[in-house]
């Protein structure tokens, strides 16, 4: 067997790091660990000059085996793994000890956070120890690609993939494309028609050579699971018009969009009950419609307009759906081009005009002889009442002004409840079809909220547009255009690296009782009659880990979770604790 | 010296883990016993593990994995589930309370539950006293 030589380095992290923990004590004492060959500490080891110290030192002392103390393993385990390849040694070689998230940023003091770090360090370098060369399996890619919702994002995403010449299937449960944008008459800031934009776009995908749309369309279950496979080989089967189609295809976009804010749940605004209070998505459509009546087909004389409904409010919706204010604003100018006369109250509770083109149209909104008022969207929303028939006014909504705290009564004759954005109520399966998960909110969530917004953890599954986060149009079209990116170039690659921390059957070991097999989620392992053992399809292995756990011979290994590797990470990281341990003991008897 | 309990914790990649990391990344504060061990999925945590963290000195084990449903690997924390239960039975015949091995469930957004388990799980062991169990226990070795 080879001589094991590791090199251990601890990062400062700046002072993220170094603040809370004793980084030089540590590096020193890690120095007399068994098989530690040399043990540094750096100011930041994933800059280049830090991944540079690993590589001169692998040449220099021969180190075949690296352990990192520095940040989650999800953040920068693949660039030092990068440099370990660059120094020529396989990269399964490394361990990463998480000494930021879950040592230095959560405690708080400097000792024990010192302790803990040196017990994770220990446990990383008793399992590097277990570590073997494992070697990248390569797939191809299939250069087809799935989106799933037919609205401005998909259909952004579908174009751009298919005037690159490659395959799309867009496939949409409703009997239509263009989604919510479709719906919507003007567009802030410069009130361009949506339509134009819209229809041009659906026509051109409609006749495109290369994206065949699927309306009315669902993805039917195949092993309890509706798309199966991995990055670059998808393939799933879909029902559109009672016809059923299989699929095979290499990415997958998620563009599912969104839902409007139920306005029914606030009580206070009488949404329902009162024929005039209206969603900014009925609004939509009396503009559509190109007249501005009420209910009873009169031209209303006061129009009031309520922000932030279920928005940013614990009751309902916390976090704020980004594009209401505007759109509110948009209204006003649209309803005063239209009705001159009309006063418009436009009734907010912080007015949030970010992006291009925004402030300005907040400045010259508030300039058309309108009336801005304010309420505390937290607690004592507007109350919305039927006004009495002798009134000369239909609606009448009573508040507090959130900065005077004085009640305030306005007429209305129509009003707007401008609704958030949320989830869609089935937003939980299809994350369990494409393998994605859920953010608290319930919308998607990317794999790096910064540095990688578009992808997921799931390789090859993209979410684009409101079904991530609530977002407005350009935001949408950029997500969706980026993730075309992403795809385009693994097409253009046309290879992708697969999971090569699958499951191996030792078939001298194997008894053949099947037990693996029945635990298996992916179908991955198959009963040989020949020779009487299990065999693992690496294609198919995702690597769980659920049969090695099950196996009763230890016949299965999970490469790089293996038991030895676990075990030795144990007994590493109690090693410290458990001297310590007996101390306490003899102090007490 | 005040008892410092030592609780040795199995946290799948996708959800729990990365619920830990959230609570680093929000700079919540909790209690300094959770040693956390990275596995692909709560399924591949065998009953090994658990006793070889008691045989080493681990005064609790915490096992945490994707909520029912949201398992990436579809069923893999069902799979521990089902271990879970006959693990507990069988720590108890060895004289280990059965507080001291638990199983949550931790999604990738709730770091701040992640937070409170750690404090509440280190309150009842440390309660509980140190596990001597290692004093008398030997586990085979593959």
């Amino acid at each position: 067997m080879e001589e094991k030589r590791i090199g251990v380095y601890i990062c400062w992290c700046g002072t993220n790091i170094a603040n809370m923990v004793d980084v030089e004590a540590l590096s020193k004492e890690m120095q007399s660990l068994p098989n530690v060959v040399i043990s540094k500490d750096y100011k930041y080891m994933c800059s280049d000059p830090g991944q540079d110290i690993i590589v001169n030192d692998i040449k220099e002392y021969k180190l075949n085996r690296i352990v990192v103390a520095a940040c989650s393993p999800r953040m920068h385990e693949i660039t030092f793994r990068k440099a370990l390849e660059t120094a020529g040694l396989n990269p399964y070689m490394f361990e990463m000890a998480n000494i930021r998230e879950h040592a230095s940023w959560v405690h708080t003091d400097r000792n024990e956070t010192t302790g803990k770090a040196r017990d994770l360090i220990a446990a990383a370098i008793a399992r590097v120890q277990w570590h073997e060369s494992l070697e990248k399996r390569i797939a191809g890619v299939n250069p087809a690609t799935l989106i799933i919702g037919g609205g401005i994002s998909g259909i952004s995403a579908a174009l751009e993939i298919a005037n690159a010449g490659k395959q799309v299937y867009l496939i949409e449960k409703s009997g239509t494309l263009g989604g919510i944008a479709a719906g919507i008459d003007l567009t802030y800031p410069f009130l361009n028609s949506a339509k134009q934009m819209i229809d041009h776009k659906i026509n051109t995908v409609m006749n495109h050579p290369m994206i065949s749309v699927y309306l009315n369309a669902e993805v039917k279950p195949e092993f309890g699971k509706k798309i199966v496979g991995l990055v670059g080989n998808f393939e799933t089967t879909i029902k559109s018009n009672g016809e059923e189609t299989k699929l095979n295809f290499g990415n997958v976009i998620v563009a599912t969009g969104l839902k409007p804010f139920d306005a029914q749940k606030v009580i206070n605004y009488g949404y329902g009950k009162l024929p005039n209070v209206v969603t900014s998505v009925d609004f939509e459509k009396i503009l559509k419609s190109g007249v501005i009546i009420t209910r009873d087909g009169r031209v209303p004389k006061d129009i009031a307009i309520i922000h932030c409904v279920g928005s940013r409010n614990e009751n309902y919706n916390a976090y704020c759906s980004r594009t209401c204010c505007m759109t509110a604003l948009k209204y006003v100018n649209q309803i005063k081009s239209a009705l001159p006369k009309t006063n418009i109250y436009d009734i907010y509770s912080d007015m949030r005009a970010f992006g291009k083109g925004s402030e300005e149209l907040y400045s010259i909104t508030s300039r058309k002889n309108m009336m801005f008022l304010t309420f505390d969207h937290k607690e004592n929303l507007p109350q919305i009442k039927q006004a009495s028939y002798e009134d000369p006014f239909n609606l009448l909504i009573e508040f507090k002004e959130k900065f005077s705290g004085e009640s305030i009564e306005v007429p209305a004759d129509m009003v707007i409840l401008m609704v958030g954005m949320e989830a869609h109520d089935d937003a939980k399966q299809i994350a369990h079809d494409v393998g994605i998960s859920l953010c608290g909110n319930r919308f998607f969530i990317e794999r790096h909220p910064k540095l990688d917004p578009v992808a997921t953890t799931t390789d090859g599954v993209y979410v684009v547009g409101t079904c991530q986060s609530p977002k407005d149009i350009p935001d949408s079209v950029s997500q969706a255009r980026a993730a075309a990116a992403r795809v385009l170039a693994s097409i253009l690659v046309g290879k992708v690296e697969v999971e090569v921390t699958t499951a191996s059957v030792n078939e001298e070991v194997c008894c053949g009782c099947q037990t693996c097999i029945s635990v298996c989620p992916y179908t991955a392992i198959s009963y040989s009659v020949e020779d009487k053992v299990s065999k693992v399809n690496e294609i198919l292995c995702k690597g769980c880990g659920t049969c090695s756990s099950a196996c009763p011979t230890g016949a299965i290994r999970s490469k790089h979770f293996t038991d030895q590797q676990i075990l030795s990470q144990i007994e590493g990281m109690m090693s410290a604790s458990k001297s310590k341990k007996n101390l306490i003991e003899i102090e007490e008897t | 010296m005040q008892f410092q309990p030592v609780i040795v914790s199995f946290l799948c990649n996708w959800c729990s883990y990365t619920g830990a990391d959230l609570a680093g990344t929000s700079r919540m504060k909790y209690a300094s016993n959770i040693r956390i061990i990275r596995v692909m999925c709560s399924g591949r945590i065998e009953p090994t593990f658990v006793l070889t963290a008691f045989k080493e000195g681990a005064d609790g084990v915490l096992i945490c994995g994707c909520h029912p449903g949201d398992c990436h690997y579809h069923e893999g924390n069902y799979k521990c589930l089902r271990r879970f239960h006959l693990l507990q039975k069988y720590i108890q015949q060895m004289g280990i309370h059965p507080d001291r091995l638990r199983l949550e469930w931790i999604s990738a957004s709730e770091g701040k539950q992640f937070v409170e388990l750690a404090d509440e799980i280190t309150e009842t062991i440390s309660k509980l006293g140190p596990a001597r169990i290692n004093k008398y226990m030997e586990v085979a070795k593959y």
